[in-house]
């Protein structure tokens, strides 16, 4: 008679080498006698790095302090933070007068405000989202940080930013409340939802064109003081130019290396040579040559202010490395691809922008940020060039009487926020990678 | 019925050849071509005449003259002879370029070594060494380069003890002398015969290399392993010894003595040139490692079990199993780190280094104007060198592919 155990079997613990911190140690830190020595000399190394980061940095440190001196009666041994704190402000804003920094913090929070519904999943009309913020904000944060008196044409450039702006919060609003995209919800809400497309069409144009007045006749009565650029300054400086820089790399970049990619002689042959030209030299002689020979190029009279030349040195430059890493994204394409895309009808920028160039840069993401991060180490060279982004911020400290000589604090300190910046950048590519790549496992 | 298809056929329209001219693929691909070479032209013409106009209205001269002249300004680290007053601007551009490519190829040599060595303790089993070596890697990649290398300037090399407390590297010889103004070493200074123990180093040296041959070629047809490397080694230590003995020593040291405030004799290396090549070892190290820690994850498992499984020991595993078949997909990165390298000793000009773009694009561009040509002299250098290196890698990559197939 066969015996069958009707409950299964308690499945039996691992054994306890496996599972106990014990066993962990023994595998990964003492496997042999070498290994041993190995951990504790490590072991050790780590401890004296760290205790000694730990003493210097914050148990001899010094936090308040009126001057330098303050700092070396209190500790000699230890840092002097008190000088980075004492500079927070012009770390983070620059010469950007005390009375207006709310306009950088606004320009920011509306940043922040504009692009979180990219990443929220019951948003629709991401596209449409993303195309706003590239298009508007710049608009709006431009004059929002330089102020002035305002043109016809930046007044109607200005209220069409705010129109998109509220748009998108009013989007972002409805689709976490109701799950619906704004302009099904305001035919919803105003009895047209079943209403012929025409009458729908001007229901919507009508109701923007209403908020569109609104904004131009709030934006009349309302004028920013001007700043000029020379008082832009620290961190501020740092995130315009990387922002900019990144925003228009990018599709600067994807032409050149569709150019570079061309069935026309001509066009391949002028985008090879200027990707080549730009990848080969530092981006320091760049700046220069933008700084020195920009002047030169332009008609007589016509003074092209430094930021803008810098600026466009940077997007140049960045624009060429991101030209090699979207072609290397165009290369894992498969021909088949565009074979398939050429089977049902559809021409040449079709193909690229519905087909190609997704999967092309879904496949490079992580490439793709990894040279914006560079980009973003890269913005602290204009401080050579005699711009005071935040680099150039961090070096005034030790030429400020009350600080004279104090360098290595805030350099330190730079380090450390760059740090912040850049890790979770790529941490956030790597996790971006993952989640988009989930759905393409094979 | 049966006439029936036929008729169908008939009533087909043929394909006729209709030449559409606006939608010709041919014609819009050369319409296209010479619209953008047309713009092309137009914005360099108009680029052209409005800097021959800006150049005329300032009354800038230009032309490749300088060259020729001779500059002002003296150069505190130089490996050519320079006297200011005597020396040209064609010279301070070859002393430019000696001294970016000193920097670059030093730090090259000293990233790749530390760059191997990080990236393969970051695929330590032990924990903690990864651990670290991750530790490292992140630091160094995620901060920018160029607050590295003021750190090092400003907040290492300069805070180093004054000359008259000078640590001596060489414990107590006298030979390698590090203080905060720079690092002082001291020289050979080869007496007549020296030159025999030269000859003996290469024959020792072309040897080793017949010996280490000929033990591989016993291997490959018999199988029987030899170890060379002690005869190797002997050979070249004991046979330039031996003939250096034999010919009397001849051979002195002109060392670095405290005169007065400095030091004399001997040869130096600023305090910005080691910050410098620091800060670029350590920087470029922390990429390299990346590489290659993910070109030795692109060898499969399997090749080192089954080394493991033919009883050799890890340290072998990788240096003959795993080393190799990585080293194609480490080498291109590795190529483009050299080249990244070079391009960013530029980054001397923070520091004061002596370096092309600090003495060409600025204090000769300060001194002379003549920007464009200044500016496309520096830039044309960085090309070539960019150039060759890539040249290199294309030759690297076709013998690869050899082997492969």
């Amino acid at each position: 008679m066969a015996v069958i155990k009707a409950t299964k079997t308690p499945e039996r613990a691992a054994p306890l080498v496996e599972r106990s911190i014990i066993g962990w140690m023994h595998k990964n830190l003492f496997s042999s006698w070498f290994n041993a020595i190995l951990t504790l000399f490590t072991a050790y190394l780590v401890f004296l790095t760290v205790s000694g980061l730990w003493t210097w940095g914050i148990t001899d440190a010094t936090f308040v302090a009126q001057d330098r001196r303050e700092c070396y009666d209190n500790s000699l041994t230890g840092a002097c933070w008190a000088g980075v704190i004492d500079w927070l402000d012009n770390i983070f804003y620059g010469r950007y007068p005390r009375d207006q920094i709310w306009r950088n913090n606004l320009g920011a929070v509306l940043l922040i405000l504009w692009m979180a519904p990219l990443w929220m999943a019951r948003i629709k009309g991401k596209v449409l989202v993303g195309a706003g913020v590239v298009v508007f904000y710049p608009i709006l944060a431009g004059y929002l940080f330089s102020g002035g008196e305002k043109g016809l044409l930046m007044q109607l450039m200005v209220s069409g930013a705010i129109t998109v702006l509220i748009a998108s919060t009013a989007n972002m609003v409805t689709g976490l409340a109701k799950r619906a995209f704004l302009t099904e919800f305001l035919l919803d809400v105003l009895g047209k939802a079943n209403a012929p497309q025409r009458t729908q069409r001007y229901t919507l144009v009508a109701v923007f064109g209403a908020v569109f007045v609104a904004a131009f006749l709030w934006q009349m009565g309302w004028t920013a003081e001007p700043v000029s650029w020379t008082r832009w300054g620290g961190l501020f400086l740092t995130m315009v130019i990387a922002g900019i820089g990144i925003a228009s790399s990018l599709p600067l970049g994807i032409l050149l290396a569709l150019g570079r990619r061309s069935k026309l002689t001509v066009i391949r042959v002028l985008c090879i040579s200027f990707i080549e030209v730009f990848r080969s030299v530092p981006l320091i002689t760049v700046l220069f040559m933008a700084t020195t020979m920009f002047p030169l190029f332009m008609p007589e009279g016509f003074v092209l202010n430094k930021l803008v030349q810098v600026i466009i040195a940077v997007v140049l430059f960045n624009a060429c490395y991101l030209a090699e890493t979207v072609r290397g994204g165009l290369q894992a394409i498969p021909a088949g691809q565009y074979e398939a895309a050429h089977t049902i009808g559809l021409g040449y920028w079709r193909t690229t922008g519905l087909i190609i160039m997704p999967q092309a840069l879904k496949h490079m993401i992580p490439n793709i940020v990894g040279t914006f991060i560079s980009l973003l180490k890269d913005t602290t060279l204009v401080s050579i060039i005699g711009l005071f982004d935040i680099l150039g911020m961090l070096r005034s400290i030790s030429k400020d009487l009350p600080w004279l000589g104090l360098h290595k604090e805030p350099l330190i300190f730079g380090a450390m926020l760059f740090f912040v910046l850049c890790f979770s950048m790529s941490k956030y590519s790597r996790h971006l990678e993952k989640k988009l790549s989930a759905g393409n496992e094979h | 019925m049966t006439d029936a298809a036929p008729k169908t056929v008939s009533r087909r329209a043929k394909p006729t050849e209709t030449f559409d001219f606006f939608h010709d693929a041919r014609v819009r691909s050369v319409f296209y071509q010479l619209l953008t070479a047309g713009l092309f032209g137009l914005l360099m013409w108009y680029l052209i005449s409005n800097t021959s106009h800006n150049l005329e209205t300032r009354g800038m001269s230009t032309g490749f003259g300088f060259v020729n002249t001779t500059a002002g300004f003296d150069i505190d680290f130089k490996l050519i002879d320079y006297e200011p007053g005597v020396g040209t601007y064609g010279r301070i551009f070859v002393i430019g370029a000696l001294n970016t490519l000193l920097v670059s190829f030093m730090a090259i040599i000293l990233s790749t070594a530390l760059g191997f060595l990080v990236g393969v303790l970051r695929l330590s089993t032990n924990w903690l060494v990864s651990k670290v070596a991750l530790a490292f890697v992140e630091v160094f990649r995620n901060t920018p380069l160029l607050i590295q290398i003021i750190f090092w300037y400003i907040g290492v090399f300069a805070l180093l003890p004054g000359v008259r407390q000078t640590i001596d590297l060489s414990f107590g010889a006298g030979m390698l002398m590090l203080n905060n103004r720079g690092l002082y070493m001291a020289t050979p200074i080869m007496g007549g015969m020296f030159w025999l123990t030269l000859v003996a180093i290469v024959i020792a040296l072309t040897g080793a290399v017949v010996m280490r041959r000929k033990a591989r070629k016993l291997q490959e047809q018999t199988g029987q392993q030899t170890s060379t490397l002690l005869r190797a080694l002997g050979l070249v230590i004991l046979l330039p010894l031996v003939v250096f003995v034999a010919t009397g020593m001849p051979l002195s040291w002109n060392f670095p003595t405290l005169q007065g405030f400095n030091f004399a004799g001997g040869t130096s290396l600023p305090p910005a040139f080691l910050a410098l090549l620091v800060s670029l070892s350590i920087y470029h190290a922390a990429q390299i490692a990346e590489a290659v820690r993910a070109g030795i994850l692109s060898v499969s498992k399997g090749q080192q079990e089954a080394a493991l499984s033919i009883g050799l020991k890890p340290g072998r595993i990788m240096a003959m199993v795993v080393i190799p078949q990585a080293m194609p997909a480490i080498v291109p990165p590795l190529i483009s780190q050299w080249m990244t390298t070079v391009k960013n000793s530029s980054l001397a000009i923070a520091i004061g280094y002596a370096d092309i773009v600090s003495l060409f694009m600025q204090t000769t561009l300060n001194q002379i104007g003549h920007a464009v040509e200044l500016v496309g002299m520096t830039m044309a250098f960085y090309m070539f060198i960019s150039l060759s290196i890539s040249g290199l890698l294309n030759i690297y990559n076709k013998r690869v592919q050899l082997v492969e197939r």
